[in-house]
């Protein structure tokens, strides 16, 4: 299947399930629930979620600290603050060049490919696109 | 509750957002009439089963609404729309885990025409599904919003707050991959 056709098929996806929907029922719904189902303050959330990832940043830090430290006790503090820096944080650091050649490795170890896509080709981005996307695969 | 506004021909969808914000809620129907098929392509392209589609569509536009302040007019409404919808599936997705998620089969069969035309065309689909699972989430929802929404890089760049540039490198990096999950079928 060639990009083309991987389209053409793409284009039709969902599209019985999408058909089968009652739209207006679904309007009917939706407009129901907003008035009866309360909004919960967005600060809340927001404060909430915040930190929740908070703590969960904590944990894997300071977890990823300990373990290190225990595998590789020579390692010693220096080791686990390394450790704990993060990989976005060094990006602003590195020349364009060193973004691709870092992108095409980690390309290599996830796809286990060593052919880089013809018309995505990493030589034609920018070292903001390539920073972009290493942002992208850290999450 | 405000009183609707008068219509003589469809508006745009800033302007029904502005009067669902000022509490019309027939803004919000005609928004989600007006969108939700495009979304339930999307979510059901994305892995959502069948029988779920329904209220994810509907906790999509929810979402979609309590946040809408949030939207500034970067993309397309329906683009916005697209990736909240993509957060809504992978909370779905958390949500059952534990669950096996329907493959999309049931809903790309077609009864109409000519049988073996549409058994091909059924089997092209449901490979393309399974491939799309396989994919990493940023990768597929790219592929979708370009291939079954044709939106262009600039566009999806904006709505998944990345670049142009590393939009459509996710883009080839996701054909790639199909091409390979596809052919080793």
């Amino acid at each position: 299947m060639n990009e083309d056709r991987l389209n053409e098929v793409a284009r039709r996806l969902g599209a019985k399930a999408a058909e089968r929907l009652d739209v207006a029922e679904t309007a009917r719904r939706v407009v129901a629930r907003l008035r009866e189902e309360p909004a919960q303050p967005a600060g809340v959330v927001w404060i909430h979620q915040t930190w929740v990832r908070i703590a969960a940043t904590v944990v894997v830090l300071v977890g990823g600290s300990v373990a290190l430290g225990v595998l590789s006790p020579s390692l010693g503090p220096r080791g686990g603050t390394h450790a704990a820096h993060l990989v976005a944080d060094d990006l602003n650091d590195l020349s364009t060049d060193e973004l691709r050649d870092m992108l095409t490795s980690f390309d290599e170890i996830v796809t286990d490919s060593v052919a880089v896509p013809e018309s995505g080709d990493l030589r034609e981005l920018d070292a903001r696109d390539l920073r972009a996307v290493l942002r992208d695969l850290e999450g | 509750m405000a009183q609707p506004l008068p219509r003589t021909e469809p508006l745009p969808d800033a302007a029904l957002i502005a009067a669902w914000q000022g509490g019309d809620e027939q803004a919000a129907a005609e928004l989600v009439e007006r969108h939700a098929r495009p979304l339930a392509r999307y979510l059901a392209g994305a892995g959502a089963p069948d029988a779920e589609l329904d209220d994810l569509v509907q906790d999509t536009f929810i979402r979609a609404f309590r946040s809408v302040d949030r939207f500034r007019g970067q993309c397309q409404f329906r683009t916005w729309l697209l990736t909240i919808g993509g957060n809504v599936l992978k909370d779905f997705g958390r949500r059952t885990s534990r669950r096996k998620v329907m493959p999309l089969d049931e809903g790309v069969r077609d009864v109409r025409g000519d049988p073996h035309e549409h058994a091909v065309a059924s089997e092209a689909e449901a490979l393309l599904a399974r491939g799309l699972k396989q994919l990493p989430r940023l990768q597929r929802e790219v592929f979708l919003l370009r291939a079954q929404h044709g939106l262009e890089y600039e566009e999806i760049a904006a709505a998944l707050a990345t670049t142009s540039g590393a939009a459509r490198v996710h883009y080839h990096h996701a054909v790639r991959r199909l091409k390979e999950i596809v052919t080793d079928e």
